[in-house]
């Protein structure tokens, strides 16, 4: 008898409690990009596709508005101006040659050119033609495409004291 | 019951009470328990334990407080909680990516969350504090969050202008504009074209009706098994504008007989000059002389051909006239010539410009099409269709209107059709309840539902007069972003008000210029003011920039120019009178504010400031890395070889002052030139001049903007 009504408590409380489950959406389970604001293939695998987040892709657009032309290997146009330059341009995805410079750094050469920063004039400053938050925003790309993959070495530091 | 066992209670009873109480307390302590678990609670405690892990740890939680954090924006109609968990929204040191979710930042968007909340872009449901009811549908509220992949659609909802920032809902938009989406349904801001299809009027003189059965079953295009799109058997990305409308057999018969019966006027053949017929009718070499011809005119900026290169064959070419492939094969031979002589007399909302022809020239590339430009099994499939009898035309006629075919095509005596399909104007804010899903094995949200309505109109409702599309993947994400982004009519007067119209960009081209205007479609490619074609440079500031005299030998002669390119300005033959005219126009009218108009005076202009210009640009600024003199330098800007006939100087200095004043999106980068520099750089530039003897190799005097409008717009046509 007591067996018997455990059993049925127990079931009872089952029942109760299965319309708490929710079946998870079968959509979001097949499309693993669904949450992405846009898409690039990585540089060095172009059937991996990465997920770019706002910033990220607004410096995709950005990056392929005004730098693509000597950073990268092919442009919209087709041939890339890069062999046109001497020293060559990094590719954007260089993170050999990327990885290493802080962010400070390329805010600098992007904003005031390469002559300002003791490197190439024939990197011109940008600083006159797109705002802080945009040459963030390729910055943001640039660590997002990187190869071999950019790992911020420190965190940012407290802006208060911990006292 | 004995007095001595009054207030005695049994053993039972009071195990009764016993256990009775403890369930009693262990149901009372349900309550507080259960609201101890709250997710939102919970998250709140983690956060805490999260921002202690965190070097920053006071600053992440300087404005913590343990009870629901709510954005409350009666205006807008916002009551969002969402900030309750997402407690790193606003943090700028939580944007890593391994920064767990939900505590992570929001990346930096030109909306701050305080003034606009979360659900006005995101959706969901504002006021939940329980995570599946935030962001899914229940029973009680039907619209679930947007997936990122579509979030674009919010900025539309407001912003009915094009946004940089949002480039999938700008492609969205162009493609509803490119597939006449509205031709059949009420899109809000996508534009409805004055002629979505051709004028069928005439189409009995132009095709044969064997031609029309098959371009109704097949228009042109066939789907592989793995999804590749292929026109006439050559691979594209581009759809045909006529979709696929799925015909019966007896369909096709009575509409290929009605469309082929369409003769308002008898067609009248092109009478070549005798003299040119007897001189090239017999000549071996008439065909290749024609296709030299059909080349050098550049046919192929507008039209596309399939081209076979390293055993790959491809179509190449424009986009903004029909395909040609196997043009030969399709049309009556009189009624080409007549075509190409003056297309607007066939169809008068025709964008082809009206070609100054020679009767030799046109006699040449009339032969060439209608030999070379063939596949003699085009209508190998057709079967053999006899003289159309009258009931089938009634017939095809009635079908005619059922179809919605008058939505797109004129037709003598039967009406236009307006608003076919259903009113698209609110489709992006419908809840789940309200759409029909049919049989469809598919996820019943608004996303899906639009998706596979998309991809085959017929799975969802099997009797839907919506045509087959064949969109890519990427097109078909971004129609459905542009679709969604139609939530109707705003929900608050304080989302009215925030709404960011569409500008409607007007030009009315009037007088002799007019007329040359309207005769070669300059605005197909070219842009006057915000009205025109992309492919093509604006020339709203034209007159600031060009010389007149360099004008009036480009129009005569636009072969020399972007020799690296395929889309080129076709070769219009125009009379010195026209070419005159419209340089007389652009010089006058199509001036920029922001350069002096009276002139600046060559004089001013010193070899030794040249001197001096020609060291900043060779050392100081290195100038060469974009842009070429001589045969060295970049090709990202505009070649300099030519710059001295080419701009007027008071251009050049304000250009170096700030490009981005006469061509807000030109990628040639602001710099800080004192004054002294930009008269030096502008005196040496003027001094750079070619003789119109030059070699053309080299000499391209395409401007910044034309790089990069043919670097941006016609990227798939430079694919060699």
């Amino acid at each position: 008898m007591t067996a018997r009504m455990w059993t049925a408590a127990v079931l009872t409380c089952f029942l109760l409690a299965l319309p708490g489950c929710r079946p998870k959406s079968a959509q979001e389970a097949k499309d693993p990009l669904r949450n992405a604001f846009d898409t690039v293939p990585d540089a060095s695998d172009p059937a991996k596709i990465v997920p770019l987040t706002y910033q990220q892709a607004q410096g995709k657009r950005i990056f392929e508005t005004y730098c693509v032309w000597c950073h990268a290997d092919s442009t919209p146009a087709g041939p890339s101006n890069r062999s046109n330059v001497t020293p060559t341009p990094a590719l954007i995805s260089d993170g050999a040659a990327l990885n290493g410079l802080s962010d400070e750094y390329m805010q600098n050469i992007i904003t005031l050119g390469g002559s300002a920063v003791g490197k190439s004039a024939m990197m011109p400053p940008y600083g006159r033609t797109l705002t802080e938050d945009e040459i963030r925003a390729v910055i943001a790309y640039a660590r997002a495409v990187a190869h071999p993959r950019y790992q911020p070495n420190a965190r940012p530091g407290p802006k208060y004291s911990v006292k | 019951m004995p007095a001595e066992e009054m207030g005695k209670v049994s053993t039972k009873l009071r195990l009764a009470f016993a256990i009775s109480s403890v369930i009693f307390v262990a149901a009372l302590a349900i309550s507080p328990i259960k609201d101890l678990r709250l997710e939102w609670k919970q998250n709140k405690r983690a956060f805490v334990r999260f921002a202690q892990t965190r070097p920053d740890t006071k600053h992440l939680l300087a404005d913590f407080h343990p009870g629901i954090d709510q954005i409350w924006l009666p205006e807008l109609g916002v009551v969002d909680r969402c900030t309750t968990c997402h407690q790193g929204t606003t943090q700028t040191s939580l944007a890593d990516p391994d920064v767990p979710q939900p505590f992570r930042s929001h990346s930096p968007i030109p909306h701050r969350v305080r003034d606009w909340g979360c659900t006005v872009c995101h959706r969901g449901q504002g006021v939940a504090t329980e995570v599946a009811e935030a962001h899914e549908t229940t029973l009680a509220w039907e619209q679930p969050m947007l997936p990122i992949k579509y979030i674009q659609a919010s900025c539309g909802s407001c912003h009915r202008n094009n946004l940089a920032n949002a480039p999938k809902l700008n492609h969205g938009r162009e493609l509803l504009v490119e597939f006449n989406c509205a031709s059949c349904h009420k899109l809000p801001g996508i534009e409805r074209a004055v002629m979505p299809g051709p004028d069928l009027t005439n189409i009995g003189n132009k095709v044969s009706r064997e031609w029309i059965y098959k371009w109704l079953k097949e228009p042109r295009m066939v789907v592989d098994s793995d999804g590749s799109l292929k026109v006439d058997g050559y691979e594209t990305e581009e759809s045909p504008r006529m979709p696929q409308f799925r015909l019966s057999e007896k369909e096709l018969l009575a509409l290929s007989a009605f469309l082929a019966s369409r003769r308002s006027q008898p067609l009248e053949p092109y009478k070549f000059d005798p003299r040119v017929l007897a001189a090239w009718e017999k000549r071996p070499d008439v065909l290749e002389q024609g296709e030299v011809r059909f080349r050098q005119m550049f046919c192929s900026t507008c039209h596309s051909l399939a081209v076979t290169r390293a055993g790959e064959t491809k179509l190449i070419g424009g986009e903004i006239g029909p395909e040609l492939t196997k043009v030969g094969s399709k049309v009556n031979s009189g009624w080409l010539a007549a075509w190409l002589r003056n297309p607007q007399a066939y169809l008068a909302q025709s964008q082809m410009p009206r070609y100054e022809w020679t009767d030799e020239d046109l006699y040449k590339v009339t032969r060439y099409i209608l030999a070379k430009l063939t596949d003699s099994d085009l209508l190998s499939s057709v079967p053999k269709l006899d003289a159309t009898a009258p009931q089938e035309i009634q017939a095809g006629r009635r079908m005619f209107i059922e179809k919605g075919c008058a939505s797109c095509h004129a037709v003598e005596g039967v009406a236009p059709q307006k608003d076919f399909g259903p009113d698209l104007t609110a489709l992006g804010g419908k809840n789940t309840s309200e759409l029909e899903f049919g049989q469809a094995k598919i996820p019943h949200t608004l996303v899906a539902y639009i998706q596979a309505k998309l991809a085959d109109p017929g799975a969802v409702n099997p009797a839907a007069r919506m045509p087959q599309y064949h969109m890519a993947p990427a097109d078909l994400d971004a129609v459905t972003t542009a679709l969604l982004s139609m939530t109707g009519p705003p929900a608050t007067s304080g989302r009215q008000k925030r709404i960011v119209p569409r500008k409607e960009p007007e030009f009315h081209a009037t007088g002799a210029f007019g007329r040359v205007y309207e005769r070669y479609k300059c605005y197909a490619c070219h842009q006057f003011n915000g009205f025109g074609g992309t492919l093509a440079p604006d020339l709203s500031y034209e007159g600031s920039r060009a010389q007149k005299q360099w004008m009036v030998d480009f129009l005569k002669n636009p072969q020399t120019l972007r020799p690296t390119l395929i889309f080129r300005m076709p070769q219009f033959n125009m009379t010195d009178q026209e070419a005159a005219n419209l340089a007389d126009y652009l010089s006058l009218a199509m001036q920029s504010p922001a350069v002096d108009s009276q002139g600046a005076d060559a004089r001013q202009y010193t070899p030794q400031m040249a001197a001096l210009g020609k060291q900043l640009y060779e050392v100081k600024y290195q100038c060469q890395s974009c842009h070429t003199i001589g045969s060295a330098g970049g090709y990202v800007g505009p070649n300099l070889n030519n710059a001295g006939n080419w701009l007027k100087p008071e251009w050049i200095e304000a250009w170096l002052r700030n490009p981005q004043a006469l061509v807000p999106d030109t990628i040639e980068p602001r710099r800080n030139f004192t004054s002294e520099e930009i008269k030096a750089l502008t005196a040496y530039l003027i001094t750079l001049r070619q003789s119109a003897k030059a070699p053309p190799a080299r000499a391209s005097n395409h401007t910044t903007t034309e790089t990069i409008g043919a670097g941006r717009g016609a990227g798939r046509g430079t694919r060699q």
